[in-house]
């Protein structure tokens, strides 16, 4: 499938939010001595869940010698990421989209206009050509810009609601709802995906991008659940939740206030992730003749263009914008989540790589002298 | 082309694989599909356009079996061809006569006929399988309701109930005729896949699997060995990969559809053939009585589309200019002229007529609103056109009438649905407007295509499903007008009962004809000769029309 | 052992959950097969109403069934592995047409993953054990390639390498003139060749994912003070990467690996249909543009069972790999 390669992130992450997910609760100490070793709040990403599982045990015992107290609540400021050359450069090339395609469709004119002048190459009134009908390429490439970038936009916030009451409510709350919150999500995540959007949205009449959008965010929550509820798992059993609880404030709050700040940056980074997949998938299923009717998106316009015999006639301005746009856009959000994920885990940062070095150092050398024996 | 093609593949496809290929790289190129490879044999390759890896079928009374069965390897009686409307072909009958009533049907078989087993196929044969038609209701689909018996070894005589001139066709035209010897032994004949049929025609099943299979020449054929040894029939996922591939040169005849044919295959001994047939047109749910709803019952509106449709330029953007124009009567323009009428002889004028559009609406009590649409009674003149996802060259052509009959007062709104809705949507009456097209009969007759689309028998209240009058469209005096001609075989009759359909049908106008639709069959011409051409139609061309592609492929040539 | 139960007892019922929700899915598809089968038909020869009837008398026969009659049918089907016939390749069963279909997907799309996988995660794994280095900084730009559609990417060097270069074939599974499906070596020789352009796009699209990930489990791993210590004792640098740091931090590689097989059969609707490729992907595809129940089904079955299985075996396998987990369960 089309997104299948942004599906193989998904899967990296879901594997590794399993492979914590599989670690039953009772283990729960060891978590917290890990976790607890760590300088910037939350953890989150799968990787780091994940690196419980392939840490040996000799880890367990330094961090246990070296332990940090707790930070309560995090700074706001550690949760935005440091602007690197690379977070500006994707932060800029989004930005670049996003203007043209609001500001687009309002100064370009009807893209589904019919001239008498197909296939002309670039240039002159029309700078990215026609099309096969004599409609302006870039006229529809601005309203398939907004489009897109809406079904992006949409999927994610319904992906990331839908992912947040399966993986975050039912991992803290527990007991039988967590499992049967656990076993929905797996059972969802089972199911093929492609095929059940194909499915749901030919049953529905009129298929507008709204409805796509719905079924997409459908089929594509349950990775990222997966990855919330182990890392809510981890969180839940951390000192200043357990305090909280114990003090008797209220589950929600606890919730809103303690659980959450700490999940922003993985929220964020599952947000970015499901943009992507949502835009290749409409894509995909656009190629495949399934996509929204009507309504121009990258995809129904690569659709069109391969119908059109594109290639073979070599109408490329009329198939190679689209799918450049695709990539561009895919490549940004990429940026911006790598710069999310050093937030996360801050080893990850190139930077700091002398200084970590330096720190283990230093570490090794001390807790050698606390008479661990190497 | 194809050698020199090949070579050059073999050439590059050797460096790029190196070493873990080297294997393939040898083999791959060495067998050149077509006319004068090292064996000396002559394969003709053929993609029919059906998308999707093949199934084992051939059963030729199941819809669904592979396209080659039904005129490749089991042969009718007579062949009719559709595109000259000639007398039919003798194929396993030699000639056939009716009685004075059209009740009585009696066939002299052609001698000498043997199943590629080598039996003998005789008169018995014809009687067994229109009795297995009449056993099974399932393989009745031309609604044969006569009974045949053996006169001789060389005669049957079918008996009808009511005139059946013109039904007849379907019988003699439309059956295959199978072997007693084997169908009798078949338990289950409506589920059997037939994997080793056995037949009569130019070439039998020489091997099979899902992505291609090969028919080779029936060396006791009766009309004698057809000149080309082997048919390879290939799967492939539609027109784009189809063209890629016979710009490779490893196709040899294909019915697909792409735009500019020409300047694609420039260069190549490719050549095509283009043969519109069927009749493309808006479909109307034309009849309030029958439960349709809309601006489009009122026969006006009708005309008006009809009259602001500019079909020059939606032939030029939508349809490559490929199709045809249309009688307003629905008949093939040539093909049918002695059935037209002479005040419709005229095709449906390329360029539109705005103002008789307008005089059209005005005439019948509309008026301009404020937003420059017609309106009555508070009802706008906005229609919903349903259409096909990913029928690219219908959308297109509805976005251009779209912006044409905004001109007129009139707005077009497409409406994009799965090909399942379309369908579904089409037989319950659930739609205003519909693009699509309207089909030819078994022969070059006309009647086929009235019975079809305008009798009142075929049609259901909306909500019902209905048979193919998909616009609800009843008028007695055209179902008596179509029941006549159907029974007579006096040209002059018929004719004058044609004229009677034709003067209530076009001022009707439930179906709103816009062109015939192009149909292309594309055809390597390097070796291979003999293709059907625009000049010498001695079948229809395109590889996946029954019965015309037995006739096609026992017809062309190896070149030199 | 509680372990293992408490995993087998969790398949069996998401099994049955998808089970269910597959058989009710198709049915609430719109449309009804007749009516498509005589639409289609029509476009290629004549199509009376006595051969509508005919065709619902062949095919409209389940659909008469309650539904709960049908439910029962389907699971009773699944555990005698007949899962009916198919209406889009009439009267061929659906058993027969998964099975045509399955080793092409399985074999060429499989190979693709994998290749994908040994290649992100080499790759991976160097560009984190010298992170900063030129193979580090590239890691961005592998992963635009996962933004491309893969579509538009297959679909640009089918055009680029085949149809312009004819280095590769066009479409098909195999060349017909060279041998036919059997396991003699023409054969082997010749489906290699023609499976080698969609495995390369797979690759292509699908390493930086798996290299991405690889290489933040390296950065993390190496930041662990068992690695410092296996330093410290002067283990020479190559047995540190591999014995060391890899072999954990390709764990989770490993498990999302094996979930991604299970998407293979699903994935590959895309691939062949821009490669004309024979496969479970394009069958499907056919299955639904058909209404054909039973054909989606069966192929909904063979996706389903892929995907479960490859999980179930992550999680033994991590059973075995990670003592804590057995120790806990």
């Amino acid at each position: 499938m089309a997104h299948e390669s942004s599906r193989t992130v998904d899967d990296a992450e879901t594997a590794s939010g399993d492979a914590a997910a599989t670690v039953p609760t009772s283990g729960r100490t060891e978590k917290e001595i890990i976790f607890s070793d760590l300088e910037v709040p939350a953890t989150a990403s799968t990787n780091m869940a994940l690196r419980k599982n392939s840490a040996s045990p000799l880890t367990a015992t330094f961090a246990a010698v070296r332990t940090n107290p707790p930070k309560k609540a995090p700074r706001w400021r550690s949760v935005l990421p440091p602007m690197t050359p690379k977070l500006a450069t994707g932060l800029i090339l989004i930005a670049a989209i996003v203007l043209f395609g609001v500001l687009g469709p309002v100064f370009l004119g009807n893209p589904r206009s019919i001239r008498d002048i197909g296939r002309t190459p670039p240039g002159g009134e029309f700078l990215l050509g026609t099309t096969q009908t004599g409609q302006d390429v870039l006229a529809q490439l601005a309203h398939a810009t907004q489009g897109s970038l809406l079904i992006g936009l949409v999927v994610g916030v319904l992906a990331l609601i839908l992912s947040m009451i399966f993986g975050v409510i039912g991992s803290y709350v527990g007991g039988w709802l967590d499992e049967s919150f656990s076993l929905f999500t797996n059972i969802m995540l089972v199911i093929p995906g492609l095929p059940l959007v194909i499915v749901i949205s030919s049953y529905v009449e009129d298929k507008t991008i709204w409805v796509l959008a719905v079924v997409l965010a459908i089929t594509s929550w349950a990775a990222s659940a997966r990855v919330l509820r182990s890392v809510t798992l981890s969180l839940r059993s951390r000192d200043y939740v357990a305090a909280a609880r114990v003090s008797g404030e209220k589950s929600w709050r606890i919730i809103v206030v303690e659980i959450l700040p700490n999940l922003i940056p993985v929220l964020a980074s599952q947000f970015v992730l499901a943009i992507i997949a949502a835009i290749l998938a409409e894509a995909g299923l656009s190629y495949l003749g399934l996509g929204a009717s009507g309504t121009f998106t990258w995809g129904t316009m690569l659709f069109q263009a391969q119908n059109g015999f594109a290639l073979t006639l070599g109408t490329w301005w009329w198939f190679v914008p689209p799918g450049i746009l695709i990539a561009v856009l895919g490549g940004a959000l990429s940026l911006v989540n790598f710069a999310i994920d050093e937030v996360v885990n801050p080893k990850l940062r190139t930077t700091t790589l002398r200084k970590d070095k330096k720190r283990l150092k230093k570490r090794l050398h001390t807790t050698t002298e606390g008479g661990v024996p190497v | 082309m194809s050698h020199a093609m090949k070579r050059k593949r073999a050439t590059v496809a050797g460096v790029m694989l190196a070493s873990a290929l080297t294997l393939t790289a040898c083999t791959a190129p060495t067998g050149d599909a077509n006319g004068g490879d090292s064996s000396g044999k002559s394969e003709v390759v053929v993609y029919t356009g059906v998308t999707g890896d093949f199934a084992e079928n051939f059963n030729p009374f199941i819809e669904g079996n592979l396209q080659s069965t039904r005129g490749v390897i089991y042969e009718p009686l007579f062949f009719y061809n559709i595109t000259s409307g000639g007398d039919p072909e003798p194929l396993l009958g030699e000639s056939f006569e009716f009685n004075e009533a059209g009740t009585e049907l009696t066939i002299t078989m052609r001698d000498g006929v043997k199943w590629s087993d080598g039996e003998d196929l005789t008169a018995e044969d014809v009687v067994y399988t229109f009795e297995l038609i009449t056993e099974v209701p399932a393989f009745n689909t031309a609604g044969y309701d006569g009974q045949a018996e053996l006169v001789d070894e060389k005669t049957v005589k079918f008996t009808f109930p009511e005139p059946s001139f013109t039904d007849a066709v379907s019988y003699i035209g439309n059956t295959p005729i199978v072997p007693e010897h084997i169908w009798a032994e078949k338990t289950d004949p409506t589920t059997d896949q037939n994997a080793e049929p056995i037949g009569s025609g130019a070439f039998t099943l020489s091997e099979f699997n899902s992505q291609n299979y090969l028919l080779a020449a029936n060396e006791e054929y009766w009309g004698g060995r057809p000149e080309i040894d082997t048919v390879r029939y290939i799967s492939l996922t539609g027109n784009q990969s189809a063209t890629d591939t016979l710009l490779q040169g490893e196709i040899d005849l294909a019915g697909i559809f792409l735009p500019d044919v020409e300047g694609v295959f420039k260069g190549t001994p490719l050549e095509y053939t283009n043969t519109p047939l069927n009749q493309t047109s808006f479909f109307t749910c034309s009849d309030e009585a029958q439960g349709c709803t809309g601006p489009q019952t009122d026969v006006a509106v009708r005309t008006a589309i009809y009259n602001a449709l500019n079909r020059d330029q939606l032939n030029s953007l939508a349809f490559s200019s490929y199709n045809g124009q249309m009688s307003p009567t629905y008949g093939l323009l040539e093909r049918d002229e002695k059935w037209i009428a002479d005040e419709f002889s005229e095709p449906v004028p390329g360029t539109p007529n705005v103002d008789a559009a307008i005089e059209a609406l005005e005439g019948a009590g509309y008026a301009r609103g404020s937003d420059g649409i017609f309106a009555k009674d508070g009802e706008r003149v906005s229609l919903t056109v349903q259409v096909v996802t990913g029928w690219t060259d219908y959308i297109a052509a509805i976005d251009a009438s779209a912006e044409q009959l905004l001109e007129a007062g009139i707005e077009l709104k497409p409406a994009q649905v799965s090909f399942q809705e379309w369908t579904a949507n089409k037989s319950n009456g659930n739609f205003q407007l519909s693009l699509d097209s309207l089909g030819q009969g078994v022969a070059a007759d006309p009647y086929y295509l009235y019975m079809r689309y305008f009798h009142s028998d075929n049609t259901a209240p909306v909500g019902e499903t209905s048979g193919q009058n998909f616009a609800r469209y009843s008028n007695a005096t055209v179902d008596q007008a179509i029941d006549a001609a159907g029974s007579t075989l006096d040209e002059a009759v018929k004719a004058e009962q044609y004229a009677v359909v034709q003067a209530e049908i076009v001022r009707d106008m439930p179906y709103i004809p816009i062109l015939v639709n192009s149909a292309l069959t594309i055809y390597n011409t390097d070796n291979v000769q003999g293709w059907p051409t625009e000049d010498n139609l001695y079948a229809y061309p395109r590889p996946d029309r029954a019965w015309d592609n037995g006739i096609v492929l026992k017809t062309i040539k190896p070149a030199n | 052992m509680r372990y293992i139960a408490r995993k087998l007892g969790f398949y069996a019922v998401a099994l049955w959950g998808a089970l269910t929700v597959n058989f009710l899915l198709p049915r609430m598809l719109p449309g009804n097969p007749v009516d498509i089968l005589v639409a289609k038909l029509s476009a290629r020869g004549p199509v009376t109403d006595e051969l509508r009837d005919s065709l619902e008398l062949l095919l409209g026969g389940a659909p008469d069934q309650g539904i709960l009659e049908q439910y029962w049918v389907y699971l009773v089907g699944i555990f005698t592995g007949n899962l009916g016939i198919s209406i889009t390749y009439y009267p061929v069963p659906v058993v027969e047409i998964i099975g045509q279909a399955l080793p092409w997907t399985l074999v060429m799309i499989g190979i693709g993953t994998l290749l994908a996988f040994i290649v992100g995660v080499a790759l991976g794994m160097l560009a984190g054990w010298k992170r900063g280095s030129w193979l580090d900084n590239l890691v961005p730009v592998t992963t635009m390639f996962q933004a491309v559609p893969y579509f538009w990417l297959a679909l640009v060097l089918l055009y680029i390498l085949s149809v312009g270069l004819g280095a590769f074939p066009v479409s098909g599974g195999y060349n017909y003139n060279v041998a036919q499906p059997g396991f003699t070596w023409d054969f082997v020789g010749t489906a290699i060749y023609h499976g080698t352009l969609p495995a390369l796009t797979i690759v292509i699209s699908s390493f930086g994912g798996w290299l991405l990930g690889m290489r933040n489990m390296m950065v993390s791993t190496l930041s662990e003070d068992y690695i410092v210590t296996a330093e410290a004792k002067g283990l020479r640098p190559m047995r540190i990467m591999t014995a060391y740091a890899a072999r954990n931090a390709v764990l989770p590689s490993v498990a999302g690996f094996a979930i991604s097989l299970g998407f293979v059969v699903s994935g590959s609707i895309v691939t062949e249909q821009v490669f004309s490729y024979p496969g479970i992907g394009s069958t499907l595809l056919q299955a639904v543009n058909n209404s054909d129940y039973a054909l989606m089904q069966g192929l909904f079955l063979v996706i389903t069972l892929a995907v479960l299985g490859a999980n179930l075996i992550v999680d033994l396998l991590y059973g075995v790999i990670d003592p804590r987990t057995r120790a806990n369960g």
